[in-house]
């Protein structure tokens, strides 16, 4: 199914409606930003796209502290000791 | 004063803890919008390992470590909003240490630990107030391996 790219011009205090329930309002300019009045309903997650990564990343972290917490700091606090004996950081760039 | 109540986790079991000590994200962290309340634990033989239990959710906890442990050259950059989000007096230059803490999250890799420096959290000591950073321009990974270093990932 293909998509629609809308684009529209919109001053300070106008609005774009999504379907029937999600309305964008345009709060504020600036010279290089956009401020922007997201209302939805409470169920519709509402995000800035770069948390999305992260996001990922929180649940992955948060999964494996939870599911690991009688293992892993022990493996890390090994490591940890191992780092104090060898205090030379490292930059170059490895695959992970 | 509040009274020490006992906090009920997955990761550290029953846990005494000042009610003082508990930290605020308004807007939780992405994945946890809703996590507004933690509690930072630090167990002295596991230094500089902390712990951040939900006091929410018994099940909800990260592994964290200060970001200079990792990289000693990090530099945090705040922009005004985060100011505002950590109730923090934007005229002012917050120190690591005295004022702020960067926390890396740490979180599993095929080989290791890893963590993106990119996004670490961020905590007012002076208003208990915290919050995650979102890099824009993408990750930023270290990765703790068999190598016994950090190094700089590329993925």
């Amino acid at each position: 199914m293909g998509e629609i790219v809308f684009v529209v011009r919109r001053r300070v205090g106008e609005r774009i409606l999504i379907a029937d329930d999600i309305e964008i309002e345009i709060v504020e300019i600036s010279k290089t930003r956009v401020k922007l009045g997201v209302r939805a309903p409470r169920e519709v997650p509402v995000v800035r796209a770069e948390t999305v990564p992260v996001a990922v990343e929180n649940r992955a972290a948060s999964a494996w502290a939870s599911s690991q917490a009688a293992s892993a700091p022990a493996q890390l606090m090994k490591l940890l000791h191992n780092l104090q004996d060898n205090s030379t950081q490292t930059v170059a760039c490895v695959s992970d | 004063m509040e009274a020490p109540g006992i906090l009920h986790g997955t990761c550290l079991g029953d846990l005494e803890w000042e009610p003082s000590s508990e930290l605020w994200f308004a807007h939780g962290i992405p994945g946890f919008e809703n996590l507004r309340r933690m509690v930072p634990v630090e167990i002295p033989a596991q230094r500089p390992l902390v712990y951040l239990q939900s006091a929410e959710t018994p099940g909800l906890c990260f592994l964290a470590l200060p970001v200079t442990t990792i990289h000693p050259d990090f530099e945090v950059r705040l922009s005004a909003d985060d100011f505002q989000a950590l109730e923090l007096d934007p005229s002012t230059d917050p120190v690591p240490g005295p004022d702020i803490l960067c926390l890396a999250l740490l979180g599993p890799s095929e080989s290791g630990i890893r963590t993106n420096l990119a996004a670490p959290v961020i905590i007012s000591l002076h208003t208990m107030r915290g919050l995650q950073l979102i890099p824009l321009a993408g990750p930023l990974y270290w990765h703790l391996g068999e190598g016994r270093t950090w190094e700089r990932s590329c993925l």
